[in-house]
């Protein structure tokens, strides 16, 4: 299982205006708000701990078939600016964020060697959905693989695991 | 306020964020913020601070987590104007 989110920062600054009173109570916890205040760049901070988040939820959303909107119960352990791990009542997720000036791109999995695994995908693959959730099947063995798509402004991101085993 | 006036005063509220007119111009109680109207999920926080401004409400992380739908939004809306 696997889950992404990308945020185009330039889209996001003039969709959100993070900085709008009760904001970030709503979505981060007393520790990542903190994280946000003394960051040294706090938008990047809000977009990378959102995507962490969001990239997390789409894991426990597809595990636990529970749909809801839980941003202060999804809560980020930073780490550092691209390598943390996001729990969830009782879960556990380890994320991945790249930054450049553009975009942030998080992906979470549910072990931490899984991000050596992490396959891109492209506009040729195929993908399919069942109840939303989207799926490619493996050419080679015929599997279903899961995957997971975001896509904000100008940017697309999907990604699965190499590996069939693991995406279980 | 009937429930009119309610679901009137809710599209104003989400019409700024939403992405999808189609999915709006028809807009019932099963209508899903996130994937009928494709509001953003970070958008989602300003639709439940413009309910709290416009309703002169608060609502706590509990209710927060239902909002998904214009359902719950009425729901929600509903009972903490009676507990006012």
């Amino acid at each position: 299982m696997i889950g992404n989110d990308i945020v185009d920062l330039v889209l996001a600054k003039k969709e959100s205006n993070w900085r709008r009173k009760g904001f970030l109570n709503k979505i981060f916890t007393p520790k990542e708000q903190l994280l946000i205040s003394n960051g040294v760049n706090p938008e990047v901070m809000v977009w990378n701990l959102w995507s962490r988040k969001e990239a997390a939820y789409k894991i426990y959303n597809r595990e636990t078939k529970i749909r809801a909107y839980i941003p202060l119960q999804l809560e980020c352990y930073y780490g550092n600016e691209n390598f943390g791990t996001v729990s969830c009542n009782g879960n556990m997720y380890f994320t991945q964020t790249v930054i450049t000036d553009e975009f942030i791109h998080s992906i979470a999995v549910l072990k931490k060697e899984y991000l050596n695994a992490i396959k891109t995908l492209d506009y040729n693959d195929k993908i399919s959905k069942t109840n939303g959730i989207p799926f490619i099947i493996d050419e080679r063995t015929k599997n279903i693989k899961p995957v997971s798509i975001s896509h904000h402004g100008r940017f697309w991101e999907g990604v699965t695991l190499f590996n069939q085993s693991i995406n279980k | 306020m009937n429930k009119e006036q309610t679901i009137e005063q809710l599209k104003t509220i989400v019409k700024p964020y939403i992405q999808n007119q189609e999915a709006f111009d028809v807009l019932t109680e099963d209508t899903d913020f996130i994937n009928d109207l494709k509001i953003n999920s970070a958008n989602l926080v300003d639709v439940i601070l413009d309910i709290e401004e416009k309703f002169d409400i608060i609502i706590d992380n509990v209710s927060m987590e239902r909002m998904v739908n214009v359902k719950s939004a009425m729901d929600i809306i509903e009972t903490k104007l009676s507990e006012k």
